[in-house]
């Protein structure tokens, strides 16, 4: 078959690919409950979503292959460090940023591809076992099609814009392509590990959910590595100059660590008068290494992805059982205990539940930079917690739709619904301001301004948590709480949030009066008003069947 | 509608005396098992039906005598901790049947239960319905094999494009068609009026 039909064909299979890795992963199997016109909204929805994936990964290498030439464009803006070291530190920041950038921009789609078990669908169809390996490698490559070419030609473009040579040209193509090979390879690695051991892995004890959550923490985490690398681009830059500067000083044989032999050969190839012929000849040694290396991650990676593609690794191996025992639990407390356990093996899902030790690693950096942390301070971090928290409601709430079909038919109640969703929500809240407040402690700062009134907000952000799910259920009791329908009308989910922002900016905003008004009394306002809305709230909630 | 998924727009639904806007009451008498098994694929069986049981506040000594005795009939014990979506249809389907029976409910509610079941699962399904039946209970079962609704349900009710055209036992709806003989595939065919033309269809088919 020719190469373009394959190329065509893969292109309905990547759209499938990228529907369920946007979908089906969050959605579980609610889609058959949605509408024709929903779907196809989310069909428009998931193909816009890997697009702008791709091409916001895109972006960030190309402001960060900017930044890399940063110091030889402008020498006063750069490091204090020697050019000859600069460069090379430079480059090899710039190959790690683009072999953990497409890393993190493919593990979804990539786990998604590991699920689909794409064979199961093409191999019915008059196609030859070969065609359909192709066609399945080149539905893993659209994964990743615009970073990969854009990482080449970015580079390339400013590389030879600022001056560089043909040879260091050619030198930084073969560094780029092995970079994004190794990236690959590692993104191949990590979606089968992620599918095999976490989104199927079954298990019951407490140990197995805090390990699927420490996975998914580690899965999760990185997606936030784009906004540093874009933010910190200079600070890393500078970093991982310093680093080859320390390094090189230790020893040469640096040269010989990916990324820093193509770092120095590069800078050999194109800008440096001062060569050091050993470190020359270990980083052409080296760099001729790991092509070698990254040839056979690519047989690994092209046999991996057939190999996927026929679900190999899509069967589970099956726990062993050694009774049917189930322990029952209060209804509210089994909402939890399932939301819990399905967040600890859907990504975003977990993300909810992780978000706080994120939101505090963020916070703790802002700290630092605080001479003091007085009542304002303290509103103002809490305003910053209570709006991250406000946007839970709507998605654990959805948790509910993904088996809507079944689960309608259970005999539950409303309040136990609100009572449960609230809990784990203000957890979460309270969770943040734990750890803000022990983060104050050990760096030696005020915490108790923190404690006190995040204590207080706590009764402000339930009532706010309340509305926002008494809205929800309103809207959404009848027709399900699946994903499509709770967020493919933007509009209707900033509605639902706004009333909850204006609940837990109440008292905030009071306080603030009462600090120029009444100054002695901003605790009591701010008590009295977080407590009312509270008693409130309590109140629409047992009143709800 | 029974079960909550569809609105009723007009008249009145009581399922034992409960009317079915006492949505709690009401369902807490439903067992259902959907068409279309779509559980929480990222639960264990183990874990998905911790869940159901807590929803419906069922007493733990009872339900695990319960539980025990299916899933041993079912021959499903070795997948207790095997996450849903790594199950076959039909070890899915096994999951709803056992959550749908954990509480003992007055009425079964079962849309195509017996669909991707293997024959030993569905001469047992078929045997507790039969046994729910006896104790008194009432079944909903919903099917598109007239073969298995002949032999298993007292009262047949045919639905042809949303509407109710032949109910009661197949004796009544031999009646309705004027015909003392026939399966219920034939009576559905004639109640529906597909049976006109269907032989010509048979022989284009049988030419080509």
């Amino acid at each position: 078959m020719k190469f373009s039909e394959l190329w065509r064909f893969s292109s309905t299979v990547y759209k499938e690919v990228s529907f369920q890795s946007i979908f089906s992963l969050r959605a579980g199997s609610g889609l058959p409950q949605s509408g024709r016109r929903d779907i196809k909204q989310l069909v428009r929805s998931a193909k816009f979503n890997t697009l702008i994936s791709k091409l916001v990964t895109s972006v960030f290498l190309a402001i960060f292959a900017i930044t890399v030439f940063i110091p030889i464009l402008f020498s006063d803006m750069g490091p204090p460090i020697p050019r000859e070291i600069a460069i090379p530190g430079g480059i090899s920041a710039f190959l790690t940023v683009v072999l953990f950038l497409i890393v993190f921009m493919g593990l979804q789609m990539s786990t998604s591809f590991v699920s689909s078990k794409i064979v199961d669908v093409l191999s019915p169809l008059p196609l030859s076992k070969r065609d359909i390996s192709r066609i399945v490698f080149l539905c893993f490559v659209r994964i990743f099609d615009i970073p990969l070419v854009s990482a080449v030609v970015v580079f390339l473009a400013v590389f030879f814009f600022i001056g560089g040579s043909i040879l260091g040209g050619i030198v930084s193509l073969v560094g780029i392509v092995v970079t994004e090979i190794f990236a690959l390879t590692l993104t191949v690695l990590l979606a089968k590990f992620f599918y095999a051991k976490v989104a199927r892995a079954g298990g019951r004890s407490i140990f197995q959910t805090i390990l699927r959550f420490m996975f998914m923490l580690v899965w999760i985490i990185p997606t936030f590595a784009a906004y540093f690398v874009v933010n910190f681009a200079r600070e890393i830059v500078i970093a991982f100059a310093t680093l080859t500067q320390g390094l090189a000083s230790v020893s040469q044989t640096i040269v010989l660590i990916y990324p820093f032999s193509y770092g120095f050969l590069v800078s050999y190839a194109a800008f440096l008068s001062k060569i050091d012929y050993l470190a020359l000849s270990l980083s052409v040694v080296a760099s001729a290494a790991y092509v070698l290396l990254a040839y056979y991650c690519l047989r690994w990676v092209t046999g991996t992805v057939r190999e996927i593609g026929t679900g190999a690794v899509t069967r589970s191996a099956r726990e062993i059982v050694k009774d049917t025992i189930i322990k029952p639990q209060i209804p509210w407390v089994g909402i939890i205990r399932k939301d819990i356990q399905v967040a600890s093996r859907s990504p975003s899902y977990a993300s909810l539940f992780l978000l706080p030790v994120v939101q505090t690693v963020v916070l703790a950096v802002t700290f630092s930079s605080f001479s003091e942390i007085g009542p304002a301070t303290a509103l103002g971090l809490l305003t910053g917690i209570s709006l991250l928290t406000l946007l839970l409601p709507p998605t654990l709430l959805s948790i509910e739709g993904l088996a809507s079909a079944y689960t309608k038919h259970l005999p539950l109640r409303k309040r136990t619904l609100i009572a449960a969703k609230t809990l784990v929500a203000t957890t979460t809240y309270i969770v943040s301001i734990i750890i803000l407040t022990a983060v104050a402690f050990f760096i030696g700062k005020d915490f108790a301004a923190i404690a006190i009134f995040g204590i207080i907000h706590t009764f402000s952000v339930a009532a706010a948590i309340m509305l926002e799910i008494t809205i929800l259920l309103r809207k959404f009791w009848k027709e399900g709480f699946a994903v499509g329908n709770i967020y493919s009308r933007i509009t209707t989910y900033i509605m639902i949030l706004i009333p909850g922002y204006i609940f837990a900016g109440i008292p905030m905003a009071l306080a603030f009066l009462s600090f120029f008004l009444l100054p002695a009394f901003v605790l009591p306002v701010f008590l009295v008003a977080a407590a009312v809305e509270f008693a409130l709230m309590t109140l629409v909630v047992l009143y709800q069947k | 509608m029974l079960v909550g998924v569809l609105e009723p727009r007009a008249g009145k639904v009581e399922i034992y005396n409960t009317p079915i806007s006492n949505e709690v009451e009401a369902k807490s008498q439903i067992g259902y098992v959907p068409e279309e098994v779509v559980l929480l694929d990222s639960l264990t069986p183990r874990e998905f039906l911790e869940f159901t049981a807590s929803i419906r506040r069922l007493d733990t000594s009872t339900v695990n005598s319960r539980l025990e005795r299916f899933a041993s009939a079912f021959e499903f014990k070795q997948y207790f901790d095997t996450p849903i979506a790594a199950l076959s249809m039909g070890n899915k389907q096994k999951v709803a049947i056992l959550a749908a029976m954990l509480h003992d409910p007055k009425l079964l509610i079962l849309d195509e239960p017996l669909i991707g079941l293997d024959a030993r699962s569905s001469k047992i399904l078929k045997e507790l319905i039969t046994f729910h039946a006896k104790k008194g209970g009432a079944v909903i079962f919903s099917t598109h094999i007239m073969e298995v609704a002949e032999k298993l349900c007292t009262r047949v009710g045919i639905i042809n494009k949303g509407k109710m055209v032949g109910e009661g036992t197949v004796d009544d709806l031999r009646k309705l068609v004027r015909s003392a003989e026939g399966s219920l595939e034939d009576i559905f065919l004639k109640v529906t009026e597909q049976e006109a033309g269907m032989q010509d269809i048979i022989k284009a088919l049988e030419e080509e």
